[in-house]
């Protein structure tokens, strides 16, 4: 891992910051990159925005001034991976999505061109990010689950070895949302991920062999695996699918070298089998009491209750607590269910190491319009009231963005980000929301105008965070739904769902949205409407840029700090995928997006507009002005006949 | 009319239970039994047997098409059964695929959709025919035939080799074989 000795392992974001643009300003051109090096770190400490390359369009603002963190919000950046690589699908525990570097920034965006691309051969929702570790890329696609790893220091970045796990083909039709994968988390050596058919796989990372396997789930209960693992230490956390199915939610921890299972928290049931107990102290008393993942249901029910755990996972190595969000509660029809349903649509404190529940907290008591919680958490210290907070950040699909003290699960804010009419406010004391009466679906009656819709005011997409500017960035969606629920009964393996659903743009027309969060106000700092839906994840970076893709095809640069659009590229499908930015071997900085539309981006709201694109499945990689080894005009590929006929 | 009607779906029972075996509790008659051909089994859904299947098996229609009552029936089914959250409300397909287009993943036949529900497929589709008497299962079909995205089992020759109506046919392909001279090889 080359890269590594330009970045101190356990250097502090900021330092990798300030170190990069001694990087940047050298990066055209293979030949003057060595010597550049060795002196790019004496000329970081000296830098200054007159520095530039002569390549560089005159004016262009390198390296960045600092800019004005808005909200007083800091983030821990560990595991403090090297700021070259991208080792998990939100970078670091906190789930920033943010990287230090700064090469590719405000003032060059605009040349980013493809370097490079690759065709996976695989169609359905692409949902994963790529993952950077040394020279080696690896990219992992939806059913059936394929890993490749892409030698980064060969033109094209060329296949070194593909792993096919051979998932059941019966899994694909189990998947509530598509036959997807949202990612493969890389530790030890190893790269570890969900199959669809619920195993959960680690792979060598050098050799592309399988290492172990292990049965999670059972199809026959509905359940799928989709989400990205988290791994920490020598543990890595998993769960399952299969919210609309009736399975049984569940997180587990599993042992990085051995593969085996550690702990198990279901997320309904008893006390006992939700790892809940002395220490699990709930802030608020409504979540307080005896097996209320029983008693908050009718008899039985919680059996096929979901609560399943398919979005992401983020920890704390401060308290060595993990966070994650609940699915909805099973059937989907909550006439059939009364009660709070926990702990459906639930965000969880867990101790990393045991398993037990440190606190919880529900965002949409007795849901009743499919919202899970399942949505990313992002861990920050931020300003409250005058006093730092260590708190997490959820966007919940409810469309209320929270605030909530990560070790005591209170509810600092609740503050609608999209259209909404199920709540009509939000009783902080209580920290329930205030129902609308008039949007709770029964059986037999058909209601209008819903919001959000069941694909929720923000979808799985993880948001990211700069520490440069304080904000929080992210695609949101205005869908709003005509609702009528139907009573159903519970088949193995089949729906436990009865909602019917069409859903329409809210007020405004467009369905999509990206928007600037300043978390410590609980507001917009601008946004950006998109005709389709903003269902990708985001990349924030030290040069100010921000990326995020939208339902359509279009992949996209945004300055941080002013919302201007700097940079558009459409790709060849649409982009649900997550970006990310690394060095390659040359030290030239490039970014990567998966394009493959598919997964809740291709409901009719979407896909029945003009300009929906078709499935695909590419990973396209750009760089300043499309450079990249072994490429351009008068650059022969290393493996091609040094004699051409004509 | 009625009684064509019941002839009929004794002769699909009898073919279809012999296809799956019958296991667990079906009251009809073992499988070893059935004077069913070989030829038959190797129809129904399976491209191998495509060559030499008597055009006869593929062609069996829906006892109940175009019955309003059992398309009604068959609709509540739809809904009962589970099939609406995978195929959608509509039809137009969610988890499992649409069943109101002509694209079918494996035939659009009536004893095909048939065959697809009593039999389930392997990309997560479940086996209904332990669970559905043959009757309830056509009733199935006849509410999916009302999507109107199904094949005419009338056309089932035409279907089995992606023909549609009214195309040009080259003269080489007309229906008499051409001479063996005419053909020299790729």
């Amino acid at each position: 891992m080359p890269a590594t000795k330009f970045v101190p392992k356990r250097a502090p974001a900021c330092q990798v910051a300030f170190l990069r643009p001694g990087e940047a300003r050298f990066a055209r051109g293979n030949t003057r990159l060595k010597s550049a090096w060795k002196m790019g770190a004496l000329l970081a400490l000296v830098t200054s925005a007159f520095i530039g390359n002569a390549d560089e369009p005159p004016g262009a603002p390198l390296p960045q001034p600092a800019a004005t963190n808005l909200s007083g919000a800091t983030i821990n950046f560990a595991p403090n991976d090297p700021g070259s690589e991208w080792h998990s699908p939100a970078r670091d525990y906190a789930n920033s999505r943010y990287s230090p570097l700064q090469q590719i920034n405000v003032g060059n965006v605009g040349r980013l061109r493809v370097a490079w691309t690759f065709s996976d051969g695989t169609l359905h929702g692409h949902e994963a990010a790529p993952l950077v570790v040394g020279n080696t890329m690896y990219v992992v696609t939806p059913f059936p689950d394929m890993l490749y790893a892409l030698d980064l220091t060969k033109p094209g970045g060329s296949i070194k070895w593909t792993f096919k796990p051979n998932p059941s083909s019966m899994a694909v039709g189990k998947a509530c949302c598509d036959a997807v994968t949202r990612g493969v988390a890389y530790a030890n050596g190893k790269l570890i991920y969900n199959l669809l058919d619920d195993h959960t796989v680690a792979v060598d990372a050098k050799t592309g062999k399988e290492v172990w396997r292990i049965k999670m789930d059972n199809l026959k209960t509905g359940a799928t695996m989709t989400m990205a693992p988290l791994v920490v230490g020598n543990k890595v956390f998993v769960g399952n699918s299969g919210g609309e199915m009736g399975a049984q939610g569940w997180v587990a921890a599993i042992d990085v070298n051995t593969g085996k299972e550690l702990w198990r928290a279901y997320n309904t049931g008893s006390d006992k089998r939700a790892l809940i107990g002395a220490d699990f102290k709930p802030f608020y008393s409504w979540m307080k009491g005896k097996d209320l993942g029983i008693n908050s249901w009718p008899a039985g029910m919680w059996k096929h209750g979901g609560a399943t755990v398919w979005g992401w996972i983020s920890y704390d190595p401060e308290s060595n607590l993990i966070y994650y969000g609940t699915s909805n509660p099973s059937p989907r029809v909550p006439a059939q269910r009364p009660g709070d349903n926990l702990w459906a649509t639930t965000i969880f404190a867990r101790d990393a190491d045991t398993g037990m529940a440190r606190w919880a907290y529900q965002t949409t008591p007795h849901d009743e319009w499919d919202y899970d919680a399942a949505n990313e958490d992002l861990l920050m210290d931020l300003p409250v009231g005058g006093k730092t907070r260590k708190v997490l950040i959820h966007f919940d699909r409810n469309a209320y963005a929270y605030t909530i003290d990560r070790l005591t699960g209170e509810v600092l804010r609740a503050t609608p980000f999209a259209s909404m009419n199920w709540s009509t406010g939000f009783d902080m004391k209580t920290g329930r929301p205030i129902v609308n009466p008039d949007e709770e679906p029964r059986p037999g009656i058909k209601l209008p105008n819903l919001c959000p819709s069941d694909l929720g005011g923000k979808e799985w997409p993880p948001s990211a965070i700069s520490p440069r500017t304080g904000l929080i960035y992210a695609g949101i969606l205005n869908v709003c739904m005509d609702l009528a629920n139907h009573e159903v009964g519970y088949i193995a393996s089949t729906p436990y769902d009865g909602m019917e659903i069409g859903r329409h743009p809210a007020s405004g027309g467009n369905l999509g949205e990206f928007m600037a969060w300043n978390p410590a106000t609980g507001k917009k700092a601008w946004s950006i409407k998109e005709k389709f839906m903003t269902m990708s994840g985001v990349l924030a970076t030290a040069g100010d840029v921000v990326f995020y893709g939208t339902a359509d095809g279009w992949f996209r640069a945004v300055d941080a700090r002013s919302g201007k659009v700097l940079w558009s590229h459409k790709l060849g499908s649409g982009v649900i995928g997550l970006p990310i930015t690394y060095l390659g071997p040359d030290h030239r900085q490039y970014v990567a997006i998966y394009s493959g539309v598919g997964g809740n981006a291709r409901v009719p709201v979407d896909k029945s507009l003009a300009g929906f694109p078709a499935e695909g499945g590419t990973l396209y990689v750009f760089s300043i002005d499309g450079d990249a080894v072994g490429m351009g005009p008068g650059v022969k590929p290393a493996n091609a006949s040094s004699s051409a006929k004509p | 009319m009625k009684s064509r009607t019941a002839l009929c779906s004794l002769f699909c029972l009898v073919g279809v239970c012999f296809l799956s075996g019958c296991e667990g509790g079906s009251t009809s008659p073992p499988a070893s039994k059935l004077p069913v051909s070989n030829e038959v089994a190797a129809t129904l859904g399976q491209p191998a047997g495509m060559a030499n299947v008597p055009e006869s098996a593929l062609s069996t229609p829906n006892p109940y098409a175009n019955d309003p009552q059992a398309v009604t029936a068959g609709k509540t089914l739809y809904i009962k059964m589970n099939c609406a959250s995978c195929h959608a409300y509509n039809g137009t397909g969610n988890m499992g695929p649409d069943l109101t287009d002509a694209s079918w993943r494996y035939g659009g036949l009536p004893i095909e959709i048939y065959t697809s529900i009593h039999d389930g497929r392997p990309k997560g589709m479940p086996a209904w025919g332990n669970a559905l008497p043959p009757s309830e299962i056509w009733k199935l079909v006849a509410y999916i035939q009302s999507f109107g995205g199904s094949t005419p089992a009338s056309a089932y020759r035409h279907a089995r080799e992606g023909d549609t109506p009214g195309e040009q046919v080259a003269p080489e392909m007309s229906s008499s074989p051409p001479p063996a001279s005419a053909s020299s090889g790729p």
